[in-house]
């Protein structure tokens, strides 16, 4: 693949009177494929990339690879799916979304913005018949607990309002054909009326130990446990004497820890810390994408108001850039945790807001290139607004290194999020990879097996973006591609 | 030159006003706001206690002003230069003058703020100015070892390495360090925690022989208390400035004085660390403005592995103790350190690069 992406750019062109024929590789590539190519054409590139993809799996299907609810079990002569019943909507959701990509990545026949479209309306789709129960019956609502209702249930409001218009706008919008529309439709259908049949509703109290005690008492006829099958928040409640015990394969012979598979040991509460770092990379994850969008978003448009207009808006937008870049980022992050709320929304909306500055910089660096650009110009001749000039004209010229400084971005979020749980300032009830490195620190007594492992994905986690991150800055880099 | 610096100068005073705004805003404007923190502790209080509190809690801040009003005496109490008696309420007078910042009270410690910060910051300037060099030294020589290698094998690995070494979460190695390295189970080869050993008062100051043979003496004592913090805080800026050194002298190597260096037969040790090395100093400089605020940030964590009463650490106990005025202020002395680092690279910068005119 790399002699490939080296030899293509003196490739002769391919025949321009071929005009129907689909884009072979022969010709030459546009710049984002002879980025991506390059990007990808080194091993150290893709392990990276190789262990998001992981990551990203188990994720997605943290509950289905670890939960103390067994897929399948037989009790007093009854089958039971106790791990379906107690999935969370956010579970479903994150299934279906993954499903959905999956299945519409290989389609030739859309273009990348239908797909994301698709899977933005499948999304639009699934949310409120996944989420209606609970909020419903239960009153749930976004971060209630720590900003109040009021906000919550404003914040859920303008989240239906946004989902609404998702549902109605994007397939006007998507142009598809006939017989995609026909598809979707019947696609829609089935996974309405599945949702409606099956409704996702988790039971409020949960009983982890409930299939320990009952396959103790020889109650259960047949059981297919999940492959880690503990719970992040099981905390053995039955079994004391698990607490804080170490990994089965090293622990002495005679200890209880042998007969219970706990892979990576027990932390201080008794939740097994294999089941709780699965489960905590989905907060790593949905801290370092959503805090780098949050961050890019506002570094765009601060940025490309900078480049743009120049002069006064330029001096005000640099001195607010200096601002937030002369407080230490830990410390203004934890200023801002100890003012507002200690959750997860909180927490991304932060680090999002103390870190747009990079962005801020290098977009405000192209944008001053590009506005004397012939085409920029004949674009404000045009007389296009001034939204369309910016984000449809310069942005896409300007946004590759953004990109780069995103995906080093993610690695600064993730890593921010952990040294604030770490701190102790962090998500206090859900896992986390900083937390429990915290129980490390904490406890007294060291405990390699809490210490090692979850540090262990923070930094591979970290150094996997990194790695893409720079394999990306190099391929995009012209005085690197020169020689 | 001087007039450059006297317009960097000028132009420190928005960007400190505009830090001072940040940090007031972002407690005014949280849920609710000053008070709520203040009043925290009037749970188990008389109403007579309740209502001298509440009193004296409205005249220290102003909390029956408006925001911006709030914000005016705040920054007044706060800066060096401003109206005389800010203690009790608005002043009465325009005396405007030179007089002490006064950073307001600790809630927690019951002392001033000002006096905890000068207390603790000695310690955190001390790991930060014990890295600094330390992390410049070893990223210039193997910058140079890369660049000289440049696309062998020991430049690619030891640029995969050094990208590694940058992404080990500072919270991992020191944690790993402490429980390895200063355990009595694996190798107690350092001190657990703490900037001096129990004993360190009565110890000579100097290594010295007495009576129970070697003795180590508070310097020695200190600087081995010193040796994991300083490892923890600096290794990130190690790798990270050697990728920097790399870049930069792989900038200059190619140049044609550096041919022409070589070609007049000048040594290459000379080459290297006269000619090329000069003349790569310039990115070197100005990361150094953010290299700066992001071991600062570094010292809270470290501080709070080794049990360093440094400011790091002061800022977790007061977020935790939820001592507003605290938090408030070292923040704020965070931010304006992180000014002055700013300050400095740029005037170094224009001292270190004659071709670069400012007028």
């Amino acid at each position: 693949m790399s002699s490939q992406a080296l030899q293509s750019p003196g490739f002769p062109p391919a025949d321009a009177s071929v005009a129907d024929a689909p884009v072979a590789d022969a010709m030459p590539r546009s710049f984002a494929r002879q980025a991506f190519a390059d990007t990808f054409g080194n091993w150290r590139a893709r392990a990276g990339a190789m262990w998001i993809v992981v990551l990203a799996f188990l994720a997605v299907f943290a509950p289905f690879i670890a939960s103390s609810h067994p897929y399948l079990a037989k009790v007093n002569g009854v089958w039971f799916s106790p791990l379906l019943e107690h999935l969370m909507p956010v579970d479903v959701v994150l299934v279906l979304v993954a499903v959905g990509a999956l299945v519409l990545l290989p389609m030739r026949r859309l273009t990348w913005g239908q797909k994301a479209g698709l899977l933005l309306w499948g999304l639009a789709l699934a949310l409120p018949l996944v989420s209606w129960r609970v909020i419903y019956y239960r009153g749930w609502a976004p971060g209630k607990e720590s900003v109040g209702p009021g906000f919550a249930y404003a914040l859920l409001g303008l989240a239906a309002l946004v989902d609404a218009v998702v549902l109605a706008w994007v397939p006007i919008r998507l142009r598809l054909s006939g017989k995609a529309k026909i598809v979707l439709v019947a696609v829609a259908a089935a996974l309405t009326a599945l949702l409606i049949r099956y409704p996702v509703d988790p039971p409020q109290t949960i009983v982890y130990e409930r299939y320990r005690t009952l396959q103790q008492e020889g109650k259960v006829e047949w059981m297919l446990p999940a492959p880690v099958p503990f719970s992040p928040s099981d905390r053995l409640r039955d079994q004391p004497e698990l607490r804080l015990t170490e990994p089965w394969w090293s622990a002495a012979a005679n200890s209880p820890a042998r007969e219970h598979r706990h892979w990576l040991g027990t932390e201080v509460n008794g939740a097994d810390v294999l089941s709780r770092m699965i489960h905590a990379s989905r907060i790593a994850l949905a801290i370092g994408f959503i805090s780098t969008g949050i961050a890019v978003v506002i570094g765009v448009v601060i940025g490309g108001i900078m480049g743009y207009f120049v002069g006064k808006v330029d001096i005000l937008g640099m001195r607010l850039v200096e601002i937030f870049e002369a407080i230490p980022t830990l410390f203004l992050l934890i200023t801002f945790v100890a003012f507002f709320g200690r959750n997860l929304y909180m927490m991304m909306a932060i680090i999002g807001l103390v870190s747009w500055t990079g962005h801020a910089r290098f977009i405000r660096a192209e944008f001053l290139r590009l506005r004397n650009q012939d085409f920029v110009q004949a674009a404000i001749a045009g007389g296009l607004p001034l939204r369309s000039v910016l984000f449809r004209h310069m942005l896409p010229n300007g946004i590759t290194p953004v990109l780069v400084a995103a995906s080093f971005g993610v690695a600064s979020a993730i890593l921010a999020e952990a040294t604030l749980s770490f701190l102790g300032l962090g998500l206090v009830d859900e896992p986390s990879w900083g937390q429990m490195l915290e129980q490390a620190r904490t406890l007294g007594k060291f405990t390699w097996w809490i210490a090692l492992f979850p540090g262990l994905a923070i930094f591979l986690t970290v150094f996997a973006y990194n790695l893409v991150g720079e394999s990306f800055r190099d391929a995009i880099d012209p005085r690197i591609r020169k020689e | 030159m001087l007039s450059y610096i006297l317009r960097r100068l000028l132009l420190v005073v928005p960007t400190l006003l505009g830090i001072t705004l940040l940090v007031f805003f972002v407690m005014a404007l949280s849920p609710g706001g000053t008070a709520a923190d203040l009043m925290r502790g009037e749970a188990g209080m008389r109403p007579e206690e309740r209502k001298a509190r509440q009193e004296y809690l409205q005249k220290r801040y102003g909390l029956d002003k408006p925001l911006p009003a709030q914000y005016l005496r705040w920054l007044n109490s706060v800066s060096p230069v401003g109206m005389k008696e800010s203690g009790t309420g608005f002043p009465s007078g325009w005396r405007i003058g030179l007089k002490t910042p006064d950073l307001g009270e600790s809630f927690a410690l019951h002392r001033p703020v000002g006096g905890l910060i000068l207390e603790r910051l000695p310690i955190t300037l001390l790991l930060n100015l014990a890295s600094l060099p330390l992390a410049y030294a070893i990223a210039i020589y193997t910058g140079i070892k890369a660049a000289r290698h440049r696309g062998e094998l020991v430049d690619v690995v030891s640029g995969t390495v050094l990208l590694a070494l940058w992404s080990i979460p500072v919270i991992w190695a020191g944690v790993l360090l402490q429980g390895y390295l200063t355990n009595a189970e694996y190798l107690r080869w350092f001190p657990t925690t703490g900037l001096h050993d129990l004993q360190a008062d009565a110890m000579t100051f100097l290594p010295s022989w007495g009576p129970r043979g070697f003795e180590r003496g508070w310097l020695l004592d200190t600087l081995w208390h010193l040796v994991l913090p300083v490892a923890c805080l600096s290794y990130g800026s190690i790798a990270f400035l050697s990728k920097i050194s790399r870049g930069a002298i792989l900038d200059t190597i190619s140049s044609d004085y550096v041919r022409t260096a070589r070609a007049k037969g000048v040594s290459e040790r000379v080459v290297l660390y006269v000619h090329v090395f000069r003349n790569s100093l310039l990115p070197l400089i100005t990361v150094l403005a953010h290299l700066l605020p992001a071991l600062l940030a570094g010292s809270v964590v470290v501080e709070t592995i080794f049990g360093l009463p440094g400011m790091g650490r002061l800022v977790v106990e007061a977020v935790n103790n939820r001592d507003r005025e605290l938090v408030l202020s070292t923040t704020l002395v965070a931010g304006v350190l992180g000014l002055l680092s700013y300050l400095l690279a740029d005037i170094g910068y224009a001292i270190a690069d004659p071709r670069v005119s400012y007028e």
